[in-house]
């Protein structure tokens, strides 16, 4: 039991990490509560599957684990695109203004879900059929877990590892942490923060977006227009509970949602049903307690 | 017993003292003015004493009651108002409803007598600063020296014990400032005791007879007028040290 | 005296306009409203659009006062949907209660809460607000699906019956038109009672909260309170929403306190005009005339399917894409711009009448 509590809490918690980690950037570098995270997440899952169909049937069968690859890149990078074209339409024109941000990115996910609708047509919308490749199951410590969620929370782990990297090391990353931490300053340096937004919207959606893949491939494995407000409210929890802005605490964070979810699924008699709501009591209480998180940089609340 | 009591007020902010070791006191019925170099701490200062910060250590009392960590709005009902150096109007409302926003506080509520309704109170209040005609102008339209004699008028509605002003001239013309200084003479005799943090010196002198000169958070003077302006430290403090 | 200022705002539009003053303009759009079933121009149809746009208005309204007036975002408003609309329907399922009964519970319930919730989560601000109040909608349909014994999730509650039958018995109406009336009527009584809070002196206290907190807190006032307070209100009107969402059309079921429900009061806000009370009352039946009546009678949209595409659910989309175009240009709310313009225009009169005058005299 406890072995199985450890294990599944670290794999939910590595990819719920990463799907918190575009928002925290997103929000450290540009200030910007992008709720539209959450949209990206949906559009990312959307794009995969459609990419799964063109590539599985394109590409010969020899190479077929470039079918399950290419798709999540690819959709990555589509995502990031829309992300940056809708992020110069209409943020960029309103930063600063924070009723304005609320409503349009609220907005903006509403007219991503009403546009699935509309192509798609229906409640249902997406279907992630298990790929050959990645069927069955491997057992560690007499636990037995499906090879998707292994893969998605290994790489999901790569990637926050690269993310926190990228910020660490490279100039870019340099800049954003500049942005982050002092923004005139930053500007005064020559910083331009046109760019890095753009940048950073699309990084934090590409992120969003292969956390999306991720997550619904190894487990619910099926979409709908409305999935982005789960993701959305998720990432919320998880980038408050460990500080907004900051990496660190996200992956704190991240390991608190993980576990706390896995505890209750697990130990719970129908614990399935609730297993969203603990981290948000839990949220609550420290909300209640200190706002600004276990690792925040900013102070959310006035004075 | 002293209207208002510091004792040894610390605040710091990670490696900064912004006040440190603060003592002082104001007797009812005086006007007492602080005056430091820009980044003294003034401002630090009525903000700890007036509830907006949390001060690490020391005392605030006020009639000899420790309202040391009470949130502002208590403070404010216990009788001690204060101004905002920035003016912040309700901009969204009316002048007359900036002034029944804070008639509409337990105090507020408590300082209409009887007979009058809060409108009429209000009307007092805007008369005796002379903005009566701007009554029903939404408070944004009004100008920067409307704006501060109607932050001055929405303190005084709730008749406190002790008023702060934080900066009361601030961008006022020589005519605005001549006016202010006499409605804070006006205030004075009317019995109100008044605390005055300023940049002005010239506005400043004329009302206050006690003074106390702050720099980087720690008192280095206090006096009359007369004693603070030939006080060695306090002119190095403003002029830099004599060669 | 916010009143008067408001009432200066509306007159400059309603008489520049109809040369009408504005409650006399009111009182005959609702007296219009009242005699319009009698006319026998409204099909069934139309009536059940009019009667969801009076449910949706007081939720539109009860938003607007805390958001709109006290500056306190919520995007989970869909949640005192669900609050009302379960309440009264388990109240009905499981003990029978009729509806006088019925619906000052489900009112008070929605009360309680806002306040349980309030407490927490008032004291962070702005974004911050918005997204906790976003996850409530969500809890509770975690809560619905975990007591399915008792709520029955997906499958939902059926309404109760349509209306007290002594309601209809008594006036002998067809049972849509006494719906209308109805919701007509409780939407009426709703706004009067919001607007009235909005202008009174506490409505004062609550946009110096909207304006600057912490001036507010220096004049003495309780400003977490006064949030509580608006919550509550706010709270309170939007589970009779709810609450009477589910005695006319709804089942029960999750999907009926769904996001949409949270995004519409705000877009339709924003349209009519924010902090109004009234504007998003406007607002909300023109954006059902549109979606009911434009799109789907006049133009038959459900029908559409070019490119493929689903059109039927391209209303909300272009509703929101224009709300989104309006906050782009116009980030203080179309209302205070064609406000504004109106006064510009109403200054530029004089002008003009001087001009002819003298244009006159040569």
């Amino acid at each position: 039991m406890i072995e199985g509590i450890i294990l599944h809490g670290i794999l939910s918690s590595c990819t719920f990490a990463l799907l918190a980690s575009g928002f925290t950037l997103s929000y450290g570098v540009s200030g910007i509560i992008n709720l539209t995270h959450g949209a990206f997440f949906m559009i990312g899952t959307y794009f995969y599957s459609i990419l799964l169909d063109v590539f599985s049937i394109s590409i010969p069968a020899e190479f077929s684990i470039l079918s399950l690859i290419l798709p999540v890149i690819a959709s990555t990078i589509l995502t990031g695109i829309v992300a940056s074209i809708y992020y110069r339409l209409t943020l960029h024109q309103i930063l600063g203004d924070e009723l304005a941000t609320l409503v349009v990115s609220i907005s903006g996910c509403i007219v991503f879900q009403q546009m699935i609708y509309l192509i798609f047509g229906s409640l249902w919308g997406m279907q992630l059929p298990v790929p050959e490749l990645l069927s069955g199951n491997i057992t560690i410590w007499n636990v037995s877990i499906s090879y998707s969620r292994v893969l998605a929370a290994v790489t999901s782990f790569c990637l926050f590892v690269a993310l926190w990297l990228l910020i660490a090391t490279t100039k870019t990353g340099k800049a954003m942490k500049a942005l982050s931490q002092d923004h005139e300053a930053a500007m005064l340096m020559g910083i331009s923060t046109e760019k890095m937004y753009m940048l950073t919207a699309a990084i934090s959606a590409g992120l969003s977006s292969i956390a999306g893949v991720m997550i619904v491939s190894s487990t619910t494995r099926v979409g709908s227009a409305i999935m982005w407000l789960q993701p959305l409210a998720i990432s919320f929890a998880i980038v408050v509970l460990g500080g907004l802005g900051s990496l660190k605490g996200t992956l704190v964070g991240g390991l608190i949602f993980g576990f706390s979810r896995t505890i209750v699924e697990l130990t719970v008699p129908l614990g399935g049903a609730i297993v969203d709501a603990v981290p948000f009591l839990i949220l609550l209480c420290v909300l209640v307690v200190r706002p600004k998180g276990l690792f925040g940089k900013r102070v959310e609340m006035e004075d | 017993m002293h209207l208002l009591e510091v004792e040894n007020l610390t605040k710091r902010f990670g490696g900064l003292t912004a006040v440190g070791n603060l003592s002082f006191y104001v007797d009812a019925g005086e006007i007492f003015g602080i005056i430091g170099p820009n980044g003294a701490g003034k401002t630090t200062l009525f903000n700890l004493i007036t509830g907006y910060l949390k001060p690490d250590s020391g005392k605030i009392r006020l009639n000899g009651e420790d309202i040391t960590g009470l949130p502002p709005h208590k403070i404010a009902n216990k009788g001690l108002a204060r101004t905002f150096q920035i003016v912040r109007p309700f901009r969204h409302l009316p002048t007359i409803a900036n002034i029944i926003v804070a008639l509409n506080s337990p105090r507020g509520k408590k300082k209409i007598e009887w007979i009058k309704t809060a409108e009429r109170k209000a009307m007092e209040m805007l008369e005796d600063v002379g903005l009566s005609e701007m009554m029903l102008e939404p408070a944004e339209n009004l100008s920067h020296g409307d704006l501060k004699r109607l932050e001055i008028a929405r303190a005084m509605a709730l008749e406190p014990d002790i008023v702060l002003l934080d900066e009361p001239f601030g961008g006022l013309s020589p005519i605005e400032t001549e006016y202010m200084v006499k409605s804070i003479q006006r205030m004075h005799l009317d019995g109100y005791t008044i605390v005055i943090v300023e940049h002005k010196l010239q506005a400043l002198m004329r009302l206050i007879k006690k003074v106390m000169v702050i720099h980087y958070g720690e008192k280095i003077a206090e006096g009359t007028p007369e004693e603070i302006a030939e006080n060695q430290k306090v002119i190095e403090v403003y002029l830099g040290k004599a060669i | 005296m916010v009143v008067k200022y408001l009432r200066k705002a509306y007159t400059n539009f309603a008489t520049y306009i109809y040369d009408i003053p504005p409650r006399m303009l009111a009182l005959l759009l609702i007296m219009i409203f009242a005699l319009l079933p009698m006319t026998r121009a409204l099909d069934s149809s139309t009536l059940m659009m009019l009667r969801d746009a009076s449910v949706m208005a007081i939720l539109a309204a009860s938003w607007d006062l805390l958001v709109g007036r006290t500056g306190q975002m919520s995007l989970g408003h869909a949640l005192f949907i669900g609050i009302g609309g379960y309440s009264s329907a388990l109240l009905f399922m499981h003990f029978g209660w009729p509806v006088w009964m019925v619906i000052p519970v489900s009112m008070l319930a929605g009360a309680v809460v806002a306040l349980l919730i309030g407490l927490p989560c008032l004291r962070v601000k702005g974004s911050y607000l918005a997204l906790l109040t976003l996850a409530f909608p969500l809890l509770l349909e975690r809560a619905v699906y975990y007591f399915r014994d008792v709520t029955k999730a997906e499958e939902g509650i059926p309404p109760p019956p349509r209306l007290p039958a002594f309601f209809q018995g008594l006036i002998r109406l067809d049972a849509r038109i006494a719906e209308y009336y109805l919701t007509l009527s409780l939407m009426v009584i709703s706004a009067i009672i919001l607007y009235k809070i909005a202008n009174s002196k506490r409505g004062m206290v609550f946009v110096s909260i909207l304006d600057d907190e912490l001036a507010s807190k220096a004049c003495g006032i309780n400003v977490t309170n006064y949030k509580l307070l608006a919550f509550v209100i706010s709270g309170l009107f939007a589970s009779l929403s709810g609450c009477v969402a589910v005695y006319i059309s709804s089942f029960a079921n999750p999907s009926f306190f769904g996001i949409r429900w949270s995004v519409l009061p705000l877009v339709v806000t924003i349209f009519g005009g924010i902090g109004t009370i009234y504007g998003p009352i406007v607002g909300t039946y023109i954006y059902y005339f549109l979606d009911m009546y434009v799109f789907r009678k006049i133009i038959n949209i459900s029908e559409w399917h070019y490119f493929g595409l689903t059109w039927e659910y391209a209303t909300f989309l272009i509703f929101i894409l224009i709300v989104i175009i309006f906050i782009l240009k116009w980030p203080r709310g179309i209302a205070r711009a064609v406000v504004e313009k109106l006064e510009d225009l109403e200054e530029a009169r004089p002008i003009e009448e001087l001009e002819q005058k003298m244009a006159k005299a040569d």
